[in-house]
């Protein structure tokens, strides 16, 4: 009786000397959010000089795309004759702007797939480059896994592990 | 806060009066037990037998004379007389001779005695000295025969008191692992970082295994929810697992407990 | 003779002493990785409205989350107590609650008020208590401080269930948004959309940005958004690509990952835009930045031994030191608030797991099994980690794992892709 008279005391004086901590207002439901640039192209380009019926026609012109092993970026040699077509076409059209775009199948981070697809990109640049093509022409991105198969398996996963070539008129 | 307070104000009164009572008691030991100091003492006995110093008197009759008859018998006593006294002479001289012989043979015997008691006497202190020896010896096996029985007591207290109870040493350490496995189940390391930190606690134990108060904290691990873990972990493993036998439990009674939450323990 | 007494009763004193006071001595060395038994009795309520707002499951909820709590079933206690007064403990004990949280709230129609106890169930007293105000929409918020004051008192660290977290959700292949919520996923809300891919999100430690990568500009760039007004500025758009943002722990720095036509390389770029300068410089991948508390290593991700492992760069004397040895495949690094954890990601046997490695003794210890966990991230206290996995191997989930490995709770945000979580700071 005496302990619970005690513990009554002590935790009504606990009690009267406890403030009640009032709760800020919570954030508004819909903060202002950006608005972002359209994505549409800056304006025209000149495309004359630049042969694009060539560009459409050719066989090895056409061949856009370099694919790699798991984990790799070794430009393999099937590819080798297409890119001197590209590299060619690069010296016949100083004009002429090219971007590869890198990209990794979707198993492992999204950055580090980002650097994958990057060095696939720069394999080709670099296999361009022998072939006498100007880096001034060329520039690499990659996508990393942003555009691969999510749900791959097996010998699919290996259609996300590309470099495509992309020029800047198409 | 204010009722842990009280208990500890019990324990410090507690705590002076043990001591006190301890120290009253010393001093009674000290001046009223009759501590023995020197070593028992033992009485030399001399062994001997009663000899005899005298040599016995032997008795001689008196010689009755015969009253003289008259004349005749007078001249035949006298005849008598010669003759017996001639007979009395042979007689006297027969008794000389067997005195002779008798004190011949007294003195011989007297000799033998003599003989016989120096070989007594040689032969008692041939006994004493055997006696004595035999009594070095006792003193020497009693000597030995009271160290190992301290000897023996002194192992009792440690342990072979155990073995009055039908116990051995081995069944504290048993004890002592059950205790240490409880607790440890329920020490929740995770509140205790990931350093080196070690903690000692003191318990008091009831013959049920439940914790008498509270576990008494020796040395902290500067982190207090760890503190407050291991100190949960000890409550929460009661009831602890306690022998039944007595003197046993009288042993783990009370405990230190030493903990290092984070120690490699595979 | 006065000597020869006083040394012998020295003596038998001593004698005494060390007969009686030879208490046997146990061992107890390390311990179990154990849960604290907690009961959350339900509030009592005083309402003039029949209100369903459970603020003790919120509170149940969030320390069952942390992995440090085994919280016990309160649904079956009749007449809960409303306060600390006559609580039978033995009712409780025989429960097994090491400790438990009772309270009550007094509602009307625009105001609660939460009272609440916390008591210590072997020594039959009161640890805290409590009170708190607020609007009745606020019931959550109220249950997750009662949550951090109950975490912070019995494990020592702070409570992290007040805290945010943002994420990406991929709608479909053309809408992709970028949402904060509580920690527990509740409240819900957009802070930016995009019809191309946002991966990346991270916020600044001092709670007022979030910075991103976003692939409107048809290849990676990083911005930096506001949060109290949504402006946002484009920090990084070099030629090349512009990738993983890591803030400095003072917010005043990013280390982010530019190609520049060659490798992903690491540099270090004022939160402002200006002042860039390469810290990396190798023909390998290095990418992944991650500040250490101090401010003064930066670890990151490298091929440079074959597969990708995690190194540490040493900013004042530019020295690369390798962390990561066990297995061909570690990634995604990041380090817990006091630099003792390293988070990261690696491939065992095939599958992609949630990992920690003690810095100090080097030891690994496996969180989660996979096959497809990604982007593990610490919540601010180091005691869980939200990261991502694949539902049924198909759809990307978000969940939290307990540091101890002991518990995974997934995180209820909807049915869409969920990915690239980031965790926001402690703000009390």
């Amino acid at each position: 009786m005496k302990k619970s008279l005690l513990l009554t005391v002590v935790v009504a004086t606990l009690m009267a000397g406890c403030s009640t901590t009032e709760l800020a207002d919570s954030q508004p439901l819909n903060p202002p959010f950006p608005e972002l640039a359209s994505s549409s192209a800056d304006g025209s380009v000149d495309t004359s000089g630049l042969g694009l019926d060539e560009l459409r026609g050719d066989a090895k012109l056409s061949n856009r795309s370099v694919y790699f092993d798991f984990n790799q970026y070794v430009v393999k040699d099937d590819f080798m004759d297409s890119i001197e077509a590209h590299a060619a076409y690069l010296k016949n059209h100083p004009g002429a702007k090219m971007v590869i775009n890198g990209n990794a199948d979707y198993r492992g981070s999204h950055e580090f797939n980002l650097s994958l697809g990057q060095k696939r990109s720069v394999a080709v640049k670099e296999a361009l480059n022998t072939y006498g093509a100007d880096d001034s022409q060329i520039e690499t991105v990659s996508f990393g896994e942003e555009y691969a198969n999510q749900e791959c398996t097996g010998a699919k996963c290996g259609e996300d592990r590309r470099a495509d070539i992309a020029y800047e008129v198409e | 806060m204010k009722i842990i307070k009280f208990e500890n104000n019990y324990e410090l009164q507690a705590n002076l009066f043990s001591f006190v009572i301890h120290l009253t008691l010393l001093i009674f030991i000290m001046f009223t037990v009759d501590w023995k100091t020197k070593a028992p003492h033992f009485s030399e006995v001399d062994l001997w037998d009663a000899v005899p110093t005298q040599v016995k008197k032997v008795k001689q009759e008196p010689v009755k004379k015969k009253s003289i008859v008259k004349k005749k018998k007078v001249a035949e006593i006298k005849k008598q007389k010669v003759i017996l006294q001639k007979e009395a002479e042979i007689k006297l001289k027969k008794k000389k001779a067997a005195k002779k012989k008798v004190l011949a043979l007294k003195k011989k015997k007297e000799i033998e005695r003599m003989q016989r008691k120096i070989l007594n006497q040689e032969k008692i202190s041939k006994l004493q000295e055997r006696l004595l020896e035999d009594e070095k010896l006792e003193n020497l096996q009693e000597q030995l025969r009271e160290q190992d029985l301290r000897k023996k007591e002194r192992l009792a207290l440690e342990g072979e008191r155990d073995m009055e109870a039908g116990v051995n040493s081995g069944e504290l350490e048993r004890f002592k692992m059950l205790i240490q496995q409880k607790i440890h189940q329920n020490v929740n390391k995770q509140l205790c970082g990931l350093d080196d930190v070690s903690l000692i606690f003191e318990i008091s134990l009831m013959p049920t295994g439940d914790i008498l108060g509270t576990p008494k904290m020796l040395k902290s691990s500067k982190i207090g929810t760890c503190d407050e873990a291991v100190e949960r972990a000890i409550l929460q493993s009661q009831p602890l697992p306690m022998p039944k036998d007595k003197k046993l439990f009288r042993k783990l009674k009370g405990l230190k407990l030493k903990f290092s939450p984070n120690a490699i323990n595979e | 003779m006065n000597k020869k007494i006083t040394s012998l009763l020295f003596l038998s004193l001593l004698i005494f002493c060390s007969a009686s006071y030879s208490l046997e001595v146990i061992e107890i060395l390390g311990g179990r990785a154990n849960q604290i038994a907690i009961a959350v009795s339900p509030f009592k309520e005083f309402s003039s409205q029949t209100d369903t707002s459970k603020v003790h499951r919120v509170i149940e909820s969030d320390l069952d989350r942390s992995g440090l709590f085994n919280t016990l079933d309160t649904d079956g206690v009749s007449n809960p107590p409303s306060n600390d007064l006559n609580i039978n403990f033995t009712r409780w004990s025989a429960l097994d609650a090491q400790f438990i949280v009772v309270g009550k709230i007094d509602q009307t129609v625009d105001r609660i008020r939460v009272s609440w106890s916390l008591l210590d169930v072997y020594k039959e007293k009161t640890v805290l208590s409590m009170e708190y105000a607020g609007k009745p929409s606020q019931f959550r918020a109220i249950g997750h401080k009662i949550a951090d004051q109950v975490y912070e008192r019995l494990t020592g660290s702070k409570g992290v269930f007040h805290t945010k977290i943002a994420f990406v959700k991929k709608i479909n292949d053309d809408k992709y948004v970028l949402n904060i919520s509580d920690y527990d996923g509740f409240n819900v809300r957009t802070i930016m959309n995009s019809g191309q891919p946002i991966i990346s999100p991270r916020w600044s430690p001092d709670g007022k940005q979030i910075a991103y990568v976003s692939f409107e500009k048809k290849k990676p760039v990083i911005y930096l958004q506001e949060l109290a007004t949504g402006q946002r500025t484009l920090l990084a758009n070099f030629k090349g690509n512009n990738s993983a943002p890591a803030w400095s722990p003072d917010s005043k720095k990013l280390a982010i990952v530019l190609t520049y036509n060659a490798n992903s390389q690491i540099y270090i770029i004022d939160s402002d835009g200006g002042d860039i300068k390469q810290v990396m410089r190798s023909r390998a991948i290095n990418t992944e930045p991650a500040w250490a508390p101090n401010g003064k290593e930066i670890y990151f991700t490298s091929n440079k031994s074959g597969g990708p492992q995690i190194y540490k760069l040493n900013l004042e004397d530019d020295e690369v030191t390798r962390i990561t040895y066990e297995g061909k495949y570690n990634l995604y690094p990041s380090l817990s608030y006091d630099g003792k954890l390293l988070l990261f990601l690696m491939q065992d046997g095939g599958k992609f797991k949630v990992a920690v490695q003690n810095l100090l003794s080097n030891q690994v210890l496996k969180l989660t099994n996979g096959p497809y966990d990604e982007a593990p991230i610490f919540s601010p206290n180091g005691h869980m980690i939200l990261f991502s996995y694949k539902d049924y191997g198909k759809t990307s989930k978000i969940g939290t794992v307990s540091v101890n490995g002991l518990k995974i709770t997934p995180l209820a945000v909807g049915n869409e892709q969920i990915q690239e979580p980031t965790w926001g700071p402690i703000t009390n």
